[in-house]
């Protein structure tokens, strides 16, 4: 049958592009890679619960109390003893400030005294470490003051942790997620420079100079991007589960869903792009733009919530925020395509698809008609 | 008989008139030549035929089809090779003629085709690899793969070197062994003398005159330009031109120097006369030549304009 011959035609013509064009494969392969590689190496070694302060122990008076203070501050877990030995207040100071430690502790210097002194350097007064060592002191000498007084603590926490499988989610999971839909996403924008470059060249008038069915064409061109999407999201994968221990947890119906949701939305902005670009530049320069927007406003790297808050409307609006949410949904918390609260998001990003391209379409057709040469 | 027939067509772009008034008719089987320089609406009237760009006014037909009712049926009819000769520049020239090929329900192999632009050696290179002309060639070859009734060359040889230009004309001259109809357009006269069985000159959007190239030159002149040069000097020079104005046939002389041209209805008697007087006085003759007219001064006589190719 003539139309099945055309569409393989049509498809392997897709396919060689794809294949042959270099800077296809930097930008969808290469380039998503190596981000995700450098974002993982920077952010998630310290994300797995190795807390570790460097402390220096002050005990220029030693005596009853401080002698018994300083042993059970020893065997602490998290705190190391930078010298091993108690130092002069005046050594620990100079270390402080010279961030040889994160902290020194000032033990008391008679029996009868009370107070333990922390002293930090002042660029990390708010730092985590700080916040973490007065926690634990305050802790420890809680407890000093329970078994001073004799009494037996009434309230006690218990911790549950509690996950979907028997894992803890960590920023590896959200950066993997986040960096496959902002692959897509870029791939389905840049991807429709194609259509200004063959404009431009003279080969879409070509093609309607024959009988070709340019609906067709078009297909054929989805089909292909859908498959190097598809091969982003295993290579990403592949790479975030084996080299960085991410874990995911996937509802398939509910990922093909969002996935094909979400490539075909952002094809319709390129699209829309598209039509309004005279030439490859101008194309790029407003993708780009609109690439940088929404790859920092759109929770692929940190949650939304963590931005300011004048900030968060703008995430919002941005249909790259519900395309992240929907994959994360689907890839880490197993969310069925039954879930209410994932329609919402994808229904907003597929009113961003519909309403571009119905405008880039109607640009289209207006050009047609106008612009002839 | 005709296979395309055109007839007062019209179109503006915004305040530019394009094409203002043109008509023709092309008969099966030869290569029609539209020539004329850069503007003259040779690209605008051949889109218009092509079912690319909506005429304001006038009619097209092949045969008894339109583009209204037909245009599928058109477009199998037909093969194009657009001005911007737009391929895909990553595929191979085989790759190319297989996909064009898809496109239509009969068609010929791209072996064929590549054996008849001559590209069988440059089947597996990339496009944007190939000379430019051998990717005219192709377009050329892209344009055939459907095995069409007409084709439509848009300036297949303008930008090339001589001899790809050579390499061009010989594939439109095999065109029409094949018994295919051709329309042609060029700048370049000596290409429609060479190519053409008719060639209409359109100059500011409108049709000059269609002939074949040899009436057209006919019905010019019939006066010939006759170009001597004396060995013996000026004084050889204008002796010769005082006797050549006393002769019935030439209409006037000029000399410059120790040359002299004539214009002369007879230039076969005028030059016997000439040489029986030089002769007798001993002047020696360096050079002669009888100017050919060509396209041209077509041209020229007809719009008063100097033609730039």
């Amino acid at each position: 049958m003539n139309g099945f011959r055309q569409f393989k035609q049509m498809f392997l013509t897709q396919l060689r592009m794809t294949y042959r064009e270099k800077q296809a494969w930097f930008w969808g392969i290469f380039f998503p890679v190596i981000l995700m590689v450098i974002f993982m190496s920077i952010f998630s070694d310290n994300s797995d619960n190795d807390f570790n302060a460097n402390v220096a122990l002050v005990n220029e008076h030693p005596n009853e109390t401080s002698e018994m203070l300083l042993q059970q501050i020893s065997h602490i877990p998290v705190l190391e003893i930078e010298t091993g030995e108690p130092v002069t207040r005046e050594e620990a100071e100079e270390m402080v400030a010279d961030q040889e430690v994160n902290a020194a502790i000032v033990l008391p210097e008679a029996d009868d005294d009370t107070s333990l002194l922390l002293i930090v350097n002042k660029e990390d007064e708010q730092g985590i470490v700080t916040q973490a060592l007065t926690g634990m002191l305050n802790e420890f000498v809680h407890q000093a003051n329970l078994f001073a007084a004799g009494a037996e603590p009434i309230y006690e926490i218990e911790y549950e942790a509690i996950t979907s499988g028997d894992t803890e989610f960590s920023y590896t999971d959200f950066l993997l997620t986040g960096m496959i839909a902002l692959s897509i996403a870029q791939g389905g924008i840049f991807g429709m420079v194609d259509l200004v470059d063959m404009r431009r060249k003279g080969l879409i008038k070509r093609l309607r100079m024959t009988p070709a069915d340019m609906n067709m064409f078009g297909f054929s061109d989805m089909v292909m991007r859908l498959i190097f999407s598809v091969v982003q999201i295993i290579l990403l994968s592949l790479i975030g589960v084996f080299i960085f221990g991410a874990n995911l947890f996937i509802n398939f119906a509910g990922l093909i869903v969002v996935f094909l949701l979400g490539a075909l939305s952002f094809n319709a902005i390129g699209y829309f792009f598209s039509s309004f670009s005279k030439t490859t530049e101008a194309f790029m320069g407003i993708a780009n733009i609109v690439n940088f927007l929404m790859m920092f406003l759109s929770g692929v790297f940190f949650p939304v919530e963590t931005m300011p808050d004048w900030l968060q409307p703008v995430s919002n609006v941005l249909p790259l925020t519900y395309f992240v949410d929907g994959l994360r949904e689907t890839m880490i918390y197993e969310t069925s395509i039954f879930n209410a609260e994932l329609w919402t998001g994808i229904g907003i990003m597929i009113l961003w698809g519909a309403v571009t391209f119905m405008l880039g379409s109607w640009l289209y057709k207006r050009q047609s008609i106008v612009a002839t040469r | 008989m005709s296979v395309l027939e055109v007839k007062h067509l019209k179109k503006s772009f915004g305040p530019v008139r394009a094409v203002e008034d043109i008509s023709f008719s092309v008969t099966a089987g030869e290569i029609f030549t539209i020539i004329g320089p850069n503007g003259a609406g040779k690209t605008t009237t051949l889109e218009m035929i092509e079912g690319l760009v909506p005429p304001d006014e006038g009619e097209i037909t092949f045969g008894e089809m339109d583009w209204r009712k037909n245009a599928a049926a058109i477009k199998k009819k037909i093969g194009v090779q657009p001005q911007s000769s737009a391929m895909f520049d990553l595929l191979t020239p085989e790759e190319n003629l297989n996909l064009f090929a898809s496109f239509y329900d009969r068609s010929r192999s791209a072996e064929d085709i590549l054996q008849l632009v001559n590209l069988t050696d440059h089947r597996k290179k990339h496009v944007k690899k190939l000379s430019g002309g051998q990717r005219q060639r192709l377009a050329i070859g892209l344009a055939m793969i459907s095995d069409p009734e007409i084709i439509f060359l848009d300036e297949p040889t303008t930008g090339l070197d001589p001899q790809a230009r050579r390499n061009i004309w010989d594939i439109v001259l095999q065109l029409k062994e094949l018994g295919k109809t051709t329309i042609l357009t060029t700048h370049y006269m000596e290409e429609a003398e060479k190519l053409s069985d008719r060639v209409c000159i359109v100059d500011q959007g409108k049709v000059i005159s269609i002939d074949t190239p040899a009436a057209l030159i006919d019905q010019l002149t019939e006066e010939r330009e006759v170009h001597l040069i004396f060995l013996d000097g000026a004084d050889a020079a204008e002796s010769a031109a005082l006797f050549s104005d006393d002769l019935g046939s030439v209409s006037r002389t000029e000399r410059d120097g120790s040359s002299l041209t004539i214009w002369t209805a007879h230039p076969e008697d005028t030059l016997y006369q000439l040489f029986s007087y030089t002769k007798e006085r001993n002047f020696q003759v360096e050079q002669v030549s009888i100017r050919e007219m060509s396209l041209e001064d077509v041209f020229i006589a007809f719009t008063g304009k100097e033609w730039r190719d």
